[in-house]
């Protein structure tokens, strides 16, 4: 079912220390057009460290790194890792929303600064579609600090999809949030996922969320995927340490 | 790097922020040329600067023209100059104080907020989230802050200096009787070209060491709220120190070549 033209994330033996401290050592991860990965792993296992690499807010050591066919650690132009970094959405674990603009303003912001800048009427818009397609139309004028931790995640992810990237990559997108809410964000992810056609890597220790929006997951352990398999896969397994998650 | 590297802790750190300060500066250089600048941004970004400085500076300016005056004025009686004491006043007031304590205020104010609010913003990943959206960041945040700066801590400080010069009137006439007109006479009739124009042009630097350094402080925070609390903090202290150096710079050029 699955080809190699239709890999848009190839990481091969990735690598990254920080000092002493071996973060990474030597991951590889496929993600196929359409596709929804989870990677799991217990806090500091470098789970973020390693989707922040594939948009080079982190520099990796060692390594091969392709997003979209492009070679991520070779793109020395800023135009052009610019013009990558607008094909792969990012959504960040507090959702990163700027603190000093609206709703709207937050929305508008990736839109305004793209090189073919769509026109005032078109920007508008997506900007109510976007925030439709989140359920919060009437957070329109409201600024950041107005809104709850659940409104707040929307508006991010609202914000990630208004550039209608062909990747997401989910930084903890349940964290903080009551167990409704966190359930309405990752039906959400589906659901957007589904309406924007995008792949993703979604980044959690929150297994309700990644049962509803995975694929297949990928388990970091001592710097590299060590399980790899669907969620009801890995359930089955017999590994205690695996097991302590799904407990 | 050894001869660093033996010095006193606090010696090392000063050493590190010159270096870091020096590369942050050459970068700002880069990228001022590189379109699109955000004109819209550095005007919201002056108007809030100047704006929100002008009581304090209006505050300090008026008090420290008035002390000034009254602690002068007896002395300038023994002496039988008090008719000079306006001349004395805006010549300090012009020269060196007016510049120099409203860059301090605005190293106060303006860069602690500034390196608060981009240290809470690199904190809380808004500007990782504005990188990975495909925006120019460092245009956006830094350019337009350090142009803010630059253009407007020069306006105040000419605005502060008109201040000082009415708490200067105000503290002569304390327990004396000068007409308005006499005393303004007075206090400009002896200023030169060279009392106006190397202090004034000094303050542009006062500017810009203020905006480069509260962004430089603000961008390498370290995480969590103590950060930010740092950045805001050693942006006072290192633009602060920056002044008096760039003031003593200035002074001597001005000697030398006027």
């Amino acid at each position: 079912m699955e080809n190699s033209n239709d890999i848009v994330i190839d990481v091969k033996g990735l690598r990254k220390s920080f000092g002493d401290n071996h973060v990474l050592e030597g991951l590889d991860l496929e993600l196929h057009k359409g596709e929804n990965i989870v990677v799991l792993g217990k806090s500091g296992t470098g789970k973020s460290v390693f989707i922040k690499c594939l948009v080079k807010l982190v520099e990796p050591d060692e390594g091969k790194l392709e997003v979209l066919s492009k070679d991520v650690q070779h793109l020395t132009e800023e135009d052009e890792l610019n013009a990558l970094r607008r094909k792969v959405g990012f959504l960040f674990q507090g959702g990163a929303l700027y603190d000093s603009m609206t709703v709207e303003e937050n929305l508008k912001f990736p839109l305004k600064r793209m090189p073919d800048k769509p026109s005032y009427g078109e920007i508008d818009d997506r900007v109510h579609e976007a925030l439709k397609n989140v359920g919060l139309e009437k957070a329109i004028h409201k600024m950041p600090a107005e809104l709850s931790g659940g409104m707040k995640k929307r508006i991010a992810l609202a914000r990630t999809l208004i550039l209608q990237p062909d990747i997401v990559l989910y930084d903890e997108p349940t964290t903080g949030l009551d167990p409704a809410t966190s359930k309405e964000i990752s039906e959400l992810i589906v659901e957007m996922q589904e309406t924007y056609q995008t792949s993703s890597i979604i980044i959690t220790h929150d297994m309700a969320c990644a049962r509803i929006t995975s694929n297949r997951m990928k388990v970091i352990r001592d710097g590299v995927f060590k399980y790899e398999g669907s969620y009801e896969e890995l359930k089955k397994s017999d590994d205690k340490w695996l097991m302590d998650f799904f407990e | 790097m050894k001869i660093v590297g033996s010095l006193p802790g606090s010696f090392q750190d000063f050493f590190i922020n010159v270096a870091g300060i020096g590369r942050f500066t050459s970068r700002f250089f880069k990228q001022l040329f590189k379109p699109p600048l955000e004109w819209r941004e550095v005007l919201v970004q002056a108007y809030q600067l100047g704006y929100n400085s002008l009581f304090l500076v209006s505050i300090t300016g008026f008090i420290i023209g008035m002390v000034m005056t009254l602690q002068t004025k007896p002395t300038m009686e023994q002496f039988g100059a008090e008719s000079w004491l306006p001349a004395m006043v805006s010549i300090s007031i012009i020269r060196e104080i007016g510049p120099v304590l409203t860059a301090l205020i605005c190293a106060g104010k303006v860069g602690s907020g500034i390196g608060a609010e981009l240290g809470s913003m690199k904190v809380s990943e808004q500007i990782d989230a504005m990188t990975v959206s495909g925006a120019n960041a460092f245009n956006y945040l830094v350019v337009t802050r350090v142009i803010a700066t630059t253009v407007t801590i020069p306006i105040l400080v000419v605005y502060a200096d008109v201040i000082a010069l009415v708490g200067s009137y105000v503290g002569v006439n304390i327990e004396g009787d000068v007409s308005p007109t006499l005393f303004y006479k007075q206090s400009l009739d002896i200023l030169v070209y060279s009392d106006i124009i190397p202090p004034t042009i000094k303050t542009f630097f006062f500017g810009f060491a203020i905006g480069i350094i509260g962004c430089y402080k603000g961008t390498t925070a370290d995480k969590g709220t103590t950060g930010v609390g740092r950045a805001a903090n050693s942006a006072v202290v290192i633009s602060s120190l920056f002044i008096f150096v760039i003031d003593l710079v200035a002074v001597q050029l001005t000697q030398l070549l006027i």
